[in-house]
């Protein structure tokens, strides 16, 4: 239980939580005026049933969203007098930031969901009933959308797919500062954010995600807390760690689209090969003192090795802590990615088959058409790829290969033939250079593993079609 | 002898410290002409590394290059 009712004088009481390093305590008491009114008590009546359920619940919501160690509210009912606390709200949280801004959720909330109702005493005049509810209803999704909604070319069916969309941002920087609240604002249902470093003061003219306050914060955690501060239903999924061949793969393709903000040409061609292989769209923008460039690959469209089939080498051009940068450049070029995801998302981005070359001393933006290259090696390795080869049909396809479950160990029944268990997420961080067949209940898994472990380079990995449920049809 | 307009972006812009000029030359294909630019402007990065755009569209180094063309160089770019 954390959400209680009383009639009893409320105080604070101690929250034991030793892995949190703020505490937040909010109390409501009653004034003495109300409306230019002199006030001498307050009377709570309470649904308690409703309001118990209710206040349970807003205290576990709270607690998921903002990742409190703790939570308890305590509300009072029947006559409270000048002075007294009406309701009293705790938050426990590992900083003190995700517990101010806790507290004050749980405050509207309550305000807003428990059926409490109050009257107020006045000094020589009759009582009154007011409205508990003074803050305003939380706004629902026709109310936060309604202007993208009347836009022909939303609509509510195009609002909900932007609602059901993933967009993953890898660099939480400049970039991101224009792409992350544009997104957000526009009702990304899941965002995910990759980034290993925290805030410097540098940083600061062009990020403005973050506040000089958030200096030697991570940067993945501060843009979370402004994801979820602008809006409280999105699901917010921060990696604070560099995006390399090993994980890339495995954070990719939880997400339908991935906004590269990132300043390093190494992770923007790492992700042109990663998007490619795990058939996502990516945009990928990138800027130079007063201009920048941006383009969208989709997963038939012409890719970043097309256009420079051989990946520059990463310190070439200078980044923008070595040549300087106009704040705003970022901003803009990110608001322009933003522009491209929610078109992306709707129905089709304007630069899959083109760059726009932007530049904002003249305001002039060139676009300059791409095609696909016949040259391009990784276009090229893919197309060949068929997926049919990376199957068996039965394990005697390949009587010398290794037979990998990859199934979780809970799962039955268990293979009759030689074999070695391995749950899925073991089978990336190992070599394998033997023929090896992985096998799973129904063949879904092991194919997606298989085709996760040929794009880091094992060409010997195989999945058997159909899983399990095949062998045991084939063998009774 | 023919005479070319070409537009530089980004790191290249900073390097030629224009942002574009009207160029003669005696160079006959877009490879010809990226090369001599290198040289001459020491421009810090290999003919690979310079994309180049005629009307809009990415072309290939052996294009044939005429009078009164336009052409822009394209380097890639890394800030973020």
């Amino acid at each position: 239980m954390r959400f209680f009712l009383t009639h009893e004088i409320l105080s604070p009481q101690l929250l034991d939580s030793p892995a949190a390093g703020g505490f937040a305590t909010f109390e409501g008491k009653v004034r003495n005026h109300a409306d230019g009114q002199a006030v001498e008590a307050l009377e709570y009546e309470v649904f308690a049933e409703m309001a118990l359920v209710q206040g349970e619940a807003i205290l576990n919501e709270a607690i998921s969203k903002f990742e409190l160690e703790d939570a308890r509210a305590t509300h009072r009912v029947g006559r409270v007098c000048i002075g007294e606390s009406a309701v009293i709200v705790q938050t426990a949280a590992a900083h003190r930031r995700e517990a101010f801004e806790a507290c004050e959720w749980i405050m509207d909330q309550i305000k807003w969901r428990v059926p409490i109702w109050k009257k107020e005493n006045y000094a020589g005049r009759p009582s009154e009933w007011v409205s508990g509810g003074e803050s305003s209803r939380p706004a629902e999704f026709e109310e936060l959308y309604d202007r993208h909604i009347r836009l022909p070319e939303i609509g509510k069916e195009g609002q909900l797919k932007l609602q059901n969309a993933r967009v993953l941002l890898v660099g939480v920087g400049g970039l991101a500062a224009g792409s992350l609240p544009a997104l957000v604002g526009s009702g990304i249902g899941t965002i995910g954010l990759v980034d290993p470093d925290t805030v410097e003061g540098s940083n600061l003219h062009r990020q403005t995600l973050f506040a000089q306050s958030d200096i030697g914060r991570l940067k993945v955690e501060r843009a979370s807390a402004l994801a979820k501060r602008l809006r409280h239903s999105i699901q917010c999924h921060p990696f604070p760690e560099v995006l390399t061949e090993t994980n890339a793969f495995q954070i990719v393709e939880n997400f339908d689209w991935v906004v590269d903000g990132t300043d390093s040409l190494d992770t923007k061609f790492l992700l042109n090969r990663v998007c490619r292989s795990l058939r996502k769209n990516l945009v990928t923008a990138s800027v130079h003192r007063f201009e920048g460039q941006i383009l969208t690959i989709t997963p038939d469209g012409p890719c970043l090795e097309c256009m420079f089939p051989d990946p520059p080498p990463n310190h070439c051009v200078g980044t923008c802590a070595d040549l300087g940068v106009l704040g705003v450049v970022p901003y803009f070029l990110g608001s322009c990615q933003a522009v491209e995801v929610i078109q992306g998302i709707l129905g089709s981005a304007t630069l899959t088959e083109s760059l726009a070359l932007v530049d904002l001393r003249s305001l002039q933006i060139d676009r300059i058409q791409r095609t696909r290259s016949r040259l391009c090696r990784l276009c090229n390795q893919i197309d060949e790829a068929q997926p049919e080869q990376w199957e068996v049909s039965s394990p005697d396809e390949m009587p010398h290969a290794a037979l990998v479950d990859i199934r979780d160990l809970s799962e039955t029944p268990c293979l009759a033939l030689p074999h070695k268990r391995i749950p899925m997420s073991g089978c990336y961080d190992r070599k394998w250079d033997q023929p090896t067949i992985f096998i799973c209940a129904s063949g879904v898994r092991s194919y997606r593993l298989v085709a996760d472990l040929r794009s880091s380079g094992f060409s010997e990995v195989y999945s058997l079609r159909g899983g399990m449920q095949s062998l045991i049809s084939r063998h009774g | 002898m023919i005479t070319i307009r070409i537009r530089y972006f980004a790191v290249l812009r900073d390097r030629r410290g224009l942002q574009e000029e009207h160029y003669h030359t005696q160079c006959s294909t877009v490879e010809q002409l990226v090369n001599e630019l290198i040289a001459k402007y020491r421009l810090g990065l290999p003919s690979a590394l310079i994309r180049v755009a005629i009307n809009s569209e990415f072309v290939e180094p052996n294009v044939q290059l005429e009078d009164g063309m336009e052409i822009v160089l394209i380097p890639p770019v890394a800030g973020g």
